[in-house]
């Protein structure tokens, strides 16, 4: 099976070149097709799409845009639509996730792209979604109107299927011409996304280029740094810091970098009705999408003095991930992948012979690690790919001081616990800087119009320009009503 | 067996002239025997995951210690205080905690070294002249790369050998002199030290638009990497310059492979093409495994190694390392230190959360 990857409009696939990546799971394999361009072909393209935008995205207004997406997006929900038959049928080959966990994930997420979730997503960041449309009253006095970039470039990283859509839906929103790098793990949604829109509106497609270089090469991506007026990255700390300092001054720069997730159990919780579908949920959240992606929990706190004790929540919790290898296999791992799990599950193991307070359940060859630890633990990463700690706290305020520390890298947590518990933490997990509070098992699935690290999606994206009452009110002396 | 007598078998062990996987095997359970009676976190860790003296028949099925754990368990059959000497690691990982070798004698050690280093490295010469490129014993007393390169100068350097790394770091008018010397003697000459050490060497002479072309028979050893102690440079264009610069052929040029948790060092024949087959002498055998299962792969599959050093007797002899590699004919070719960083998506992953964390 051959797929090309990206979405290239005005150039033709013979003029350009292409790079073969492999891809194989499931006993099957996938070679797709990436573009190279040079670099005449990559300003060529830029000033193309970037023209594109002016002459048609940004003059059509938000809700028809809105409806477009819609479509497009109901023919990915379509599971006879050939393009979501495609998607089930490569995705899982592509990223090693199983099918199984392919199908769900994306019907869950393109869920949060049909025209009421993004009406929702646009009132989130604007009080008045009309504003990227028309002047509208501001409420100081005088006019506003909000401007997208005419060049937005995404530089996407990551294997979770699909990811990509979330900022190029953004980008097409706030009416930007976009161009998005896709990642080597997974370069395929992206560009089929922009092919459904080419077929609903051709225009709108126009205004849009799905882009590929390896990551690192600062020669080809430094050629859509400079044609590009804001960057959105998604990356490591080292990846977007030279991104940065490659990227013009005057370009805005929105860096996404990589981020560590977690839970907390409050002992309400913990009864033995509560506590196994509870640790099912948590266990789900550990499995989707094998703790890829930033928002999945690496660690969880539990309080002590439920009827279920920290202990025996981890055992639940393991046998649930021990059920979910059955129905939800994990996907094959590279050389590298395996020894991040095996040196983090072997570090604790030494760890464990200090004495009696901290517990490797599982064998070393299941497909999972639970540790469950008895003193108070620092946040750290696990060793990702179905590895968790689970750490026993005498009061869920006594995670705040273990959390804390690591600000720049909080953002999404899970909490079980009633409502005044809730809010009164949630309070404390702000402060410590944690942007995403939601419950088990939702961990993976953010809902629409989320703030994704805590920023505006959209209001990151545009600038503001003001009619000031002052030129509102001059005008008037200049009207042909004018006394 | 007391510590006297399995010292006294492993030198004499090693004066074999090899070993037959049966001979290997013997030594092999005698010394996981031995670990297993005196060194106590290594005996929990072995029965926790079934091994103990009564189930283990194989050389292949004594547990391997994952690297990290000399750095968080004291892994010694002795008392650490009755160590002769304790070799450290640089630390560079993991908050600064250092792993820990603990050697009750280096008698082990140096006949390990010696007969290794000679048949590999001086390859039939009784001595060469030697510049050492590495700090020497008393500036880094718990290294053992320093240990290790004042034994091979001491017993393998001709007169006129010196060390040229001081307090003051490169000393390169002392250096260039000696190159000089040597180059218009016609003796050949060889430099050995930390593979970073070469590269500042390497940009120093082309500051100054040095070059020689040292005697035929000369030779250079380089270990370590570059461990974020000089710019990185690929193996090709490592070796290239050294060539070009020093007029040492790749094919002189040798790459030891050690690690402050094993007593034997591993080998290549010449670095003219890259990666070259690194092997060890017949005290120390290497598997290629699954990290996770810790099951041996068929060769011809990358996977992690771990090294059975009957030398290291003192500490544990088989360590799960964390460097790729991929067994085949005569050795295994080595591919560096596994490394995640490209598979993670947008999740976190230890190292780069732990350097964060430190600021």
């Amino acid at each position: 099976m051959t797929e090309f990857a990206g979405h290239l409009p005005g150039l033709s696939a013979a003029e350009v070149e292409w790079r073969v990546l492999d891809f194989a799971a499931w006993g099957e394999s996938v070679q797709v097709s990436v573009p190279l361009l040079t670099e005449p072909q990559g300003c060529a393209l830029a000033a193309r799409i970037r023209e594109n935008a002016r002459a048609y995205l940004k003059t059509l207004p938000v809700a028809e845009i809105v409806s477009t997406i819609d479509k497009a997006v109901a023919r990915l929900l379509d599971r006879n639509d050939p393009w979501r038959r495609k998607a089930e049928a490569v995705l899982p080959v592509v990223t090693g996730y199983d099918p199984e966990t392919v199908r769900l994930g994306l019907s869950g997420y393109l869920r949060t792209f049909r025209a009421p979730q993004l009406q929702r997503f646009l009132a989130e960041d604007f009080v008045n979604p009309g504003i990227l449309d028309a002047f509208q009253p501001a409420v100081k006095g005088g006019f506003t109107r909000a401007y997208g970039p005419e060049l937005l470039l995404h530089v996407w990283a990551g294997n979770v299927p699909g990811l990509p859509l979330w900022s190029l839906i953004s980008g097409l929103l706030v009416k930007a011409g976009s161009v998005g790098k896709v990642a080597s793990a997974e370069p395929l949604l992206a560009g089929w996304f922009a092919r459904i829109l080419a077929e609903i509106d051709p225009r709108l497609a126009e205004c849009l280029a799905i882009v590929w270089w390896k990551g690192g090469d600062a020669e080809s991506e430094q050629v859509w740094l400079k044609q590009a007026d804001t960057i959105v990255a998604f990356g490591g700390n080292d990846a977007l810091a030279a991104i940065r300092e490659r990227a013009p001054v005057t370009a805005r720069f929105l860096p996404h970098g990589h981020k560590i997730g977690f839970g907390m159990v409050s002992a309400a919780a913990l009864d033995t009705r509560k506590a196994a579908p509870l640790a099912r949920l948590a266990a789900h959240d550990v499995m989707r999408y094998e703790q890829q992606g930033c928002y999945a929990p690496q660690m969880l706190f539990i309080e002590r003095g439920g009827k279920v004790s920290p202990r025996e929540f981890a055992e639940h919790v393991s046998r649930e991930l021990a059920g979910f290898a059955r129905t939800h296999p994990r996907r094959a791992l590279s050389v590298a992948e395996a020894a991040g799990v095996a040196a983090w599950r072997n570090a604790e193991e030494m760890r464990a012979f200090d004495g009696g307070s901290r517990t490797v359940l599982g064998d070393a060859g299941d497909p999972w690690s639970v540790v469950q630890v008895e003193a108070a633990e620092a946040l750290a990463p696990s060793g990702l790919n179905r590895t968790l700690k689970i750490v026993a706290v005498d009061s869920l305020d006594a995670v705040m001081p273990l959390v804390a520390p690591f600000r720049n890298f909080l953002q999404s947590a899970a909490i079980a616990a009633a409502p005044a518990e809730l809010f009164r933490i949630a309070g404390l997990l702000g402060e410590a800087g944690v942007t995403r509070i939601s419950a088990f098992g939702r961990m993976t699935a953010p809902e629409a119009g989320w703030h994704n690290d805590g920023r505006f999606n959209l209001l990151d994206l545009v600038t503001i320009t003001e009619i000031e009452q002052s030129a509102e009110f001059a005008a008037e002396g200049f009207a042909p009503y004018a006394d | 067996m007391t510590e006297a007598e399995i010292i006294e078998a492993l030198l004499a062990f090693i004066d074999r002239d090899e070993a037959s996987e049966a001979a290997f095997e013997r030594m092999a359970l005698a010394v996981f025997a031995y670990q297993f009676a005196h060194n106590q976190p290594y005996r929990r860790f072995a029965i926790q995951r079934g091994r103990t003296t009564l189930t283990v028949r194989n050389w292949r099925d004594i547990p391997a210690v994952p690297i990290t754990a000399f750095k968080d368990l004291t892994l010694s059959c002795c008392p650490p205080e009755a160590a002769e000497r304790i070799f450290m690691t640089s630390g560079t990982t993991q908050g600064g905690v250092k792993g820990r070798s603990y050697h009750p004698t280096l008698s082990v050690y140096d006949r390990s070294m010696l007969v290794n280093f000679r048949q590999r490295f001086m390859q039939g010469l009784a001595r060469i002249e030697m510049g050492i490129l590495f700090p020497d014993e008393q500036a880094m007393p718990n290294s053992s790369l320093a240990h290790y390169l004042s034994l091979a100068k001491r017993d393998c350097g001709a007169p006129g050998s010196a060390g040229f790394i001081g307090a003051d770091g490169l000393d390169l008018p002392r250096l260039t002199a000696a190159l000089e010397r040597a180059e218009a003697a016609g003796q050949p000459y060889a430099l050995l030290g930390a593979s970073y050490s070469f590269v500042h060497l390497l940009d120093a002479l082309a500051a100054q638009g040095r070059r020689f072309v040292l005697p035929e028979g000369s030779r250079i050893l380089d270990t370590g990497g570059f461990k974020g102690q000089s710019r990185e440079m690929g193996a090709d264009a490592f070796y290239d310059a050294l060539s070009a610069v020093l007029g040492v052929p790749r094919s002189r040029c040798i790459n030891m492979y050690g690690m402050t948790e094993l007593s034997t060092q591993f080998y290549d024949d010449g670095n003219a093409a890259c990666p070259p087959v690194k092997s060890g002498p017949h005290w120390i055998r290497s598997r290629v495994v699954d990290p996770v299962t810790g099951r041996d792969l068929p060769e011809g599959t990358t996977g992690v190694l771990v090294h059975h050093d009957l030398a290291h007797f003192n500490c544990v002899s088989a360590i799960l390392t964390e460097d790729a590699g991929v067994m085949v004919e005569g050795g295994f070719r080595l591919f560096g230190r596994v490394d995640g960083a490209d598979s993670r998506g947008c999740s976190l992953a230890v190292e780069e959360f732990l350097k964060a964390a430190r600021g």
